[in-house]
């Protein structure tokens, strides 16, 4: 008989009840152990007045053992004592005394804790890696971990946020995203906040002591709050868990991931060509192909693919129009396309006829894609045009390339401020017009080759527009670059890439 | 498939502490697989070669065959396009003498005529296990690295995809009067490539390369594979 595997996977642990993840990230009450009446800055106080700050709606209790009174709240002497039932905790006490802490949460029957003290398994001491085994350990009899050394839970609808985030949105969204870093957790969370990406949670999971990647897929697969999973990995703990919750996570919805740390094999000795060809980065994206999840390859990538899954229907736009003047969108703008497999198909020719008579002319072209000849084009006029290509049945999704830095010459000319003189407000709402009448989606393209420290009022008026947009429903991008690679990563996905 | 067969074959290298298969022994490993490979004979006695010729016709391939010598084209250990016995005794003399006395043998083998090389293997990733590789063979897998990877056990729809991953994919469809690639011979390969490394902790590498498209019919004409205790 064939050898059998060999299994160094640690066991499936036990699974965790919906409800307990309805009480950690909708707690009625929280816990913060470790919360200083000295100084006042350290985690635990920082993170009592992030989380007031959010206006987080439920019972917030601070605990230490030495009492007193902290921004003029009783301070509980111990887990015990505290009056009413309490949901979720966070611990930021010193890293000897978390195992304590925990065993106390876990016996006041709080669901859940995340834990932001460091001093564990990332010193790399035995000490360290004890303290973290006894995490794991109290975690296995029914109290769900997130951390140590992480950052926690940022979840807008109930207020939690991350260390340390007084004023992180609140707007909930269908964003799912899980790190373990903290850093690139909160970096995310204050850019959703501009770019439009709204989350239903997010986690930091740090070091990792009990839940990880696999288990928090396996939960945003289920929840009904997330439409789109969005992932930064560093490490993985079980190979073979994580592909099989990806795998079914990314059957049911959008799974984005940015994976850090890769390296090629060279360095690896191996014998065979096969070995030194597989190196982290190829089996990665292998594996990422396989299990069907969306590869992305910096943060910025990450944002913008996350946002345009967020914000646009479910499904694939292989054939777009590009809409735009004043700029040199026409030739880049089909070679871009191009390589990531997106066609510009020429207009049928009534519909060109009928769009050349909406243009100024000379300049203007109203083969797709649609130069409109200057950025001063009124939003009525770009609205018309814009319901005429979408009347093109070829055509799945819009773009429209906004080039509104150039009313920095018509502000000064006019001697008015550039906010007042750029009708973006109309633009937005001509947009939104357009595609509730068409069923057909438009992305904006703000671009803008003024960001010097004279043109602050261009990026003032640039940041209002885009809010303006994203008011309207209307995902925007930086750069045409940018979108028509978000737009060609939901075009993977939704295809599927074998019929 | 044959699995006693394999398992015979890898648990007797390791009994002897080798680190690899011999090609022969790979390939018997692979066809317990139906995994297709060129037919051959293992040859260690002159006596035995006319029967052998025999059994393989001309032209064909004549290379030293064993498990503790790597590089073979270096060593002078292959001698292809043979065509009569006189030219097949000489090689074997030469084959003998480049052992250097390591055991071993030449192994005579069918000449697989196709201008396609494809490349097929299995490496073992420390956190996904056994993944299967598949890309353009002969000089071209260093050179180009056109390879694709997928995690062992696959579906037939992962091989499938992989094989679509490489950017000389087309080699594959009917091109230059060539008939298109047997596509199910191939990704069956693949899959089962993959349940090799699901099989046996023990095997740590594989290369199959190349892989010749014979016609439609892909055909494994050289093998290495890396066992460990």
């Amino acid at each position: 008989m064939p050898e059998t595997r060999s299994s160094n996977a640690r066991k499936p642990k036990r699974r965790r009840a919906a409800a307990d993840y309805e009480r950690i990230f909708h707690p009625r009450a929280i816990a913060i152990l470790g919360v200083s009446t000295e100084d006042g800055f350290g985690f635990g106080a920082g993170m009592f007045r992030a989380i007031s700050a959010m206006g987080f709606e439920g019972g917030i209790y601070p605990v230490n053992p030495r009492g007193g009174a902290f921004d003029g709240r009783e301070i509980y002497r111990s887990v015990e004592e505290l009056p009413d039932p309490v949901d979720f905790a966070v611990i930021a006490v010193a890293a000897r005394h978390v195992p304590a802490a925990l065993e106390a949460c876990l016996k006041k029957g709080i669901a859940g804790a995340e834990i932001l003290s460091s001093g564990f398994s990332e010193l790399g001491t035995d000490e360290g890696r004890r303290l973290e085994n006894e995490i794991s350990r109290i975690a296995d009899r029914g109290i769900c971990v997130v951390g140590p050394n992480c950052f926690g839970i940022y979840c807008p609808k109930s207020g939690l946020t991350l260390l340390p985030g007084p004023d992180l949105s609140r707007e909930t969204g269908p964003v799912g995203f899980v790190a373990q870093s903290g850093g690139i957790s909160i970096d995310f969370a204050h850019a959703g906040k501009w770019m439009g990406v709204k989350f239903s949670k997010m986690v930091s999971f740090g070091n990792g002591a009990d839940l990880r990647e696999a288990e928090l897929l396996h939960y945003f697969a289920d929840d009904p709050e997330t439409q789109v999973v969005s992932l930064y990995i560093e490490g993985i703990k079980d190979g073979d868990a994580f592909f099989r919750e990806l795998a079914k996570t990314a059957a049911k919805k959008p799974v984005i991931v940015l994976k850090g740390g890769l390296s090629r094999a060279g360095a690896r000795s191996v014998a065979s060509h096969t070995a030194s060809m597989g190196g982290s980065r190829e089996i990665w994206s292998s594996i990422l192909k396989q299990a069907r999840a969306v590869e992305v390859h910096d943060t910025e990538e990450l944002a913008q693919t996350t946002l345009a899954f967020a914000g646009l229907p479910g499904r694939a736009f292989r054939n777009i129009s590009i809409v735009g003047g004043g700029g040199a969108i026409g030739v880049t703008a089909c070679d871009t396309a191009e390589s990531y497999g997106i066609e510009i198909p020429p207009l049928s020719a009534d519909l060109r006829t009928r769009i050349e008579g909406m243009l100024p002319r000379p300049g203007s072209s109203a083969t797709n894609p649609i130069d409109v000849a200057n950025p001063f084009v009124a939003p009525a006029i770009l609205k018309e045009v814009l319901l005429a290509a979408a009347a093109d049945p070829q055509i799945d999704l819009q773009i429209l390339v906004s080039l509104l830095f150039h009313y920095k010459t018509i502000a000064r000319f006019m001697g008015r401020p550039i906010a007042e003189v750029t009708p973006f407000r109309e633009l937005a709402t001509a947009v939104r017009d357009v595609v509730e009448q068409t069923g057909k989606p438009v992305v904006a393209v703000l671009s803008s080759a003024r960001r010097d420290a004279d043109s602050l009022d261009v990026i003032e008026m640039t940041a209002l527009a885009r809010q303006e947009y994203l008011r309207c429903g209307i995902p925007v991008f930086d750069e045409l670059h940018d979108a028509l690679r978000a737009v060609s990563h939901m075009n993977d996905y939704y295809e599927g890439r074998i019929k | 498939m044959k699995k006693d067969k394999a398992v015979k074959i890898i648990q007797a290298a390791l009994r002897k502490g080798r680190k690899t298969l011999s090609e022969y022994e790979a390939k018997q490993v692979l066809a317990a697989y139906d995994i297709p490979v060129s037919r051959e004979v293992l040859v260690k006695d002159k006596a035995r070669l006319d029967a052998a010729l025999g059994k393989i016709g001309f032209p064909l391939v004549m290379k030293g065959c064993s498990a503790d010598i790597a590089h073979k084209t270096e060593k002078g250990l292959i001698h292809v396009d043979i065509r009569t016995v006189t030219e097949a005794r000489k090689a074997f003399r030469d084959i003998m003498a480049g052992l250097e006395g390591f055991d071993g043998g030449a192994l005579i083998q069918e000449m697989i005529k196709g201008r396609r090389e494809l490349v097929m293997g299995l490496t073992r990733d420390p956190q996904f296990g056994p993944c299967v590789m598949f890309g353009l063979g002969g000089i071209f897998t260093e050179i180009l690295r056109d390879v694709s990877f997928r995690r062992a056990p696959l579906t037939l729809r992962d091989a499938r995809e992989m094989m679509q991953d490489i950017k000389g994919r087309k080699i594959l469809d009917a091109v230059r009067g060539m008939e298109a690639a047997d596509a199910d011979t191939l990704a069956q390969m693949l899959i089962n490539l993959g349940q090799i490394g699901l099989d046996f902790d023990s095997v740590m590498e594989i290369d199959l390369n190349p892989v010749i498209l014979s016609g439609a019919k892909p055909v494994v004409v050289d093998a290495l594979m890396v066992v460990a205790g």
